[in-house]
């Protein structure tokens, strides 16, 4: 079962979103701001972080940027997301260091597809 | 977000507006795909339609988002804004038709996951609307046409501000100024003028010279002051003077503030703002306490039984805890509503019934000769009147209480029940307990008597049926009719196992219906009479048929509540089938079949009776007491909840 880690200021597009991926098998953990989003990506062992890019403390940016001058982390898959859908937010978030990108409102299919292209191979 | 009262672009609040907008939409699609994903059974296509609906709805925002500010915008007017909020409002209020509709279907009231979810959709659109101190929201909800000169703000947000100055130079001074500031100014040229104005249109704000011919600006603001509908309207006053005693004068009066002239614009500006600002904060709070006058008045409405939702739909989108409790409240009402539809319609039915019924009645034979005579005085205080029928305790009559000048039922006490002195005092006790119930499924017992030899009750008259002579008229009831008859039963049956009482011998014969379709009730602590008599094998003859009777009750085991309950789903399934659930040429066989036999399916005997309905009566005639509904008040709550 992969862990993904959640990094969402939203109470609802937390709770969605985590709902949304348990039910197809994910086990989520959340994470309220960029700070705490971090921290847990460097003590825990995920698969995965999906990120929001607007985030208080430390933005989605910096954080991805935070956790690719890790060791621990530059290898791990990050997804940003974003409601803005700006031209130029793709390439910023690549810019950063995301490996891929999708935009709000979630395409749950469209999201579920690139979080599988991220992820090694199911165990 | 604040459109920009300054009329100048804020930095980045295409980006700013884009997010706030986006964010509910987000939440709208994503709870109603969940949703979506929770009612994949056949059975929910309502539910799917109308999810389905909502989400095309949030979709038709984002066109409209995407439309209004493209991504690469970086500047907006306050023009903007409110345009795009109008766009959104035909979307929005798709969403919020498609949600309340949902709220209708039935199980979605019952199921806290689902309205969970739906209310947060409710809410997200709520957002999709212009913040609360926009005139256009103030208009009320689809109003954008209703923008008259009542209208405070103007379209775009501007305060519309009346100059009042006797010199002509000055007017236009100050108009050009605060058109400059972003305002929609207007002039007067003295107090009368300006009293017109504000009579004909409603205002921001007021800036009023002090020193004007005629009326001067102490006297235009005392009249301000005195009216009702303007008093609340904040006024600035301007002059030359500069003396403590007239910005005292003044203040008192009830004006907001004073400057001085000549006037430093960016005082003024800021006096203004200020203002402005207070009088929003009072408006909204008059709003606020109007909604909760809403919320009051819907509760009166409730008890007035004349609850209407629409007068809370748009307190309900409120995402603050008042919003909250309009939504919770609004459930709760429309749940009450429709579970008093539901019992009125399904009584209607079994009103028909009766009537039906009543149309074809023969007069029951009389297997026994009357004991009684027409017009005989009975026990020194009864004239009967008529024989009503037979019961298995004895025949019932109808009589006439000369000294409370009432008519009343009843019931003479057969011979061989009451000859036995243990069993009678047993009777007795029960009689005392049966006394109690006062219930108005129940029929009353009022006194147990004697009169030489003879035994006999008197009980509540009640003019009506038996359910047995209604089913051998009809032979078989609706499902709706069956469940009002149910539902009573269960609520009698419930109060008088409250008291300790268990009836022991709930059969059709038992349950008169009146012509309102209520049911009552009779016989309540006879039956134990009947369960001292040993002999079983003449029990056709003595107690009826055993045919209702509980296993545990034909064995002679202990009897407690549930037996009572056996009776009723024999009773139920009669009703919806047209026969008892297990027949026998003789009492014995059909002893033996009840302690070993399970019934024919319902579904097979019945059309058109749902699945819930026949669950439930087969439940009630498990063999096993513990494996049935296991309390009356348990009954009535599951009848109550089925649609």
């Amino acid at each position: 079962m992969a862990r993904i880690l959640l990094v969402e200021d939203n109470e609802m597009n937390r709770d969605m979103l985590s709902r949304r991926l348990t039910r197809r098998g994910f086990e989520v953990s959340l994470a309220m701001d960029g700070r705490e989003g971090v921290d847990k990506a460097k003590a825990g062992d995920y698969d995965l972080v999906l990120m929001d890019m607007s985030l208080p403390e430390i933005d989605g940016w910096e954080a991805t940027r935070q956790l690719r001058g890790d060791p621990n982390t530059e290898r791990l898959p990050i997804i940003a997301l974003t409601a803005h859908a700006m031209a130029g937010d793709r390439e910023k978030a690549l810019e950063a260091g995301c490996d891929d990108y999708d935009t709000k409102p979630i395409e749950l299919a469209r999201l579920l597809s690139k979080i599988e292209a991220l992820l090694p191979d199911a165990s | 977000m604040n459109p920009p009262a300054s009329g100048s672009p804020i930095p980045d609040a295409s980006k700013q507006l884009r997010h706030e907008l986006r964010t509910p939409v987000n939440h709208i699609v994503g709870y109603a795909e969940m949703l979506l994903e929770d009612a994949a059974d056949p059975a929910h296509a309502e539910r799917r339609a109308l999810l389905e609906e909502a989400i095309t709805g949030a979709r038709e925002v984002l066109v409209q988002i995407n439309t209004a500010l493209p991504p690469s915008t970086a500047e907006l007017s306050a023009v903007d804004v409110a345009a795009l909020y109008a766009a959104l409002q035909p979307p929005r209020e798709r969403i919020v038709r498609a949600v309340d509709a949902l709220g209708e279907v039935p199980g979605v009231a019952e199921d806290p996951d689902f309205s969970g979810d739906l209310g947060r959709i409710r809410e997200a659109a709520g957002r999709l609307a212009p913040p609360r101190d926009e005139g256009a929201a103030r208009a009320g909800e689809g109003a954008t046409d209703t923008r008259g000169a009542r209208e405070a703000r103007e379209p775009d947000g501007r305060a519309r501000i009346l100059v009042v100055d006797d010199d002509e130079d000055n007017r236009e001074v100050l108009r050009r100024r605060l058109e400059r500031d972003g305002h929609a100014p207007s002039c007067a040229a003295d107090g009368r003028e300006a009293l017109e104005r504000i009579a004909g249109e409603r205002f921001d704000l007021v800036l009023l010279d002090v020193m004007m011919p005629e009326m001067d600006g102490y006297e235009t603001l005392q009249r301000l002051k005195d009216g009702p509908s303007t008093r609340d309207i904040p006024v600035i006053m301007i002059s030359a003077l500069d003396d403590l005693r007239s910005i005292v004068r003044c203040i008192e009066g009830g004006a907001e503030d004073y400057l001085p002239k000549p006037f430093d614009p960016v005082l003024l500006r800021a006096r203004i703002e200020a203002s402005l600002e207070k009088k929003r904060f009072r408006d909204q709070e008059v709003d606020y306490l109007k909604q909760v006058d809403c919320v009051i008045e819907a509760a009166a409405s409730v008890e007035a039984g004349a609850y209407d939702r629409t007068s809370l739909t748009h307190v309900a989108q409120r995402a603050d805890a008042l919003g909250r409790l309009a939504r919770v409240f609004d459930s709760m009402a429309s749940e009450v509503r429709s579970r008093e539809t539901r019992l009125r319609s399904r009584v209607r039915e079994l009103r028909q019934e009766i009537d039906a019924a009543r149309g074809q009645r023969v007069t029951s034979e009389d297997f026994e000769g009357s004991r009684l005579e027409n017009g005989e005085m009975f026990a020194g205080r009864y004239e009967i009147v008529e024989l009503l029928g037979h019961g298995g305790m004895g025949a019932v009559y109808r009589a006439h209480d000369v000294e409370l000048d009432e008519d009343l039922a009843i019931k003479l006490l057969r011979d061989e029940f009451v000859s036995d002195p243990e069993s009678l005092e047993r009777f007795k006790t029960e009689i005392r307990l049966a006394r109690r119930i006062s219930h108005p499924n129940v029929v009353r017992t009022h006194d147990f008597g004697e009169t030489g030899e003879v035994r006999f009750l008197t009980m509540e008259l009640v003019e009506g049926l038996t359910l047995r002579e209604l089913l051998d008229s009809r032979e078989k009831l609706g499902v709706s009719a069956v469940l009002a008859i149910a539902g009573q039963l269960a609520d009698s049956l419930a109060v008088a196992h409250a008291q300790g009482v268990v009836h022991r011998d709930i059969k059709p014969q038992n349950l008169l219906l009146d012509p309102d379709g209520i049911l009552k009730v009779m016989d309540f602590g006879v039956a134990c009479l009947a369960e001292r008599s040993s002999n079983l094998t003449q029990a056709g003859a003595i107690i009826g048929t055993p045919a209702y009777m509980s296993p545990e009750q034909l064995i002679g085991e202990a009897v407690d509540e549930r037996s009572d309950l056996y009776s009723v789903g024999v009773v139920l399934y009669e009703c919806l089938s047209g026969r008892p659930p297990l027949d026998g040429s003789s009492p014995i066989t059909l002893i033996a079949k009840v302690l070993r036999e399970e019934p024919p399916p319902l579904a097979d005997l019945a059309d058109g009776v749902p699945e819930a309905v026949c669950a439930l009566v087969h439940r009630l005639l498990a063999k096993n007491p513990g494996d049935r509904v296991q309390s009356a008040a348990a009954l009535s709550g599951e009848l109550a909840r089925m649609s």
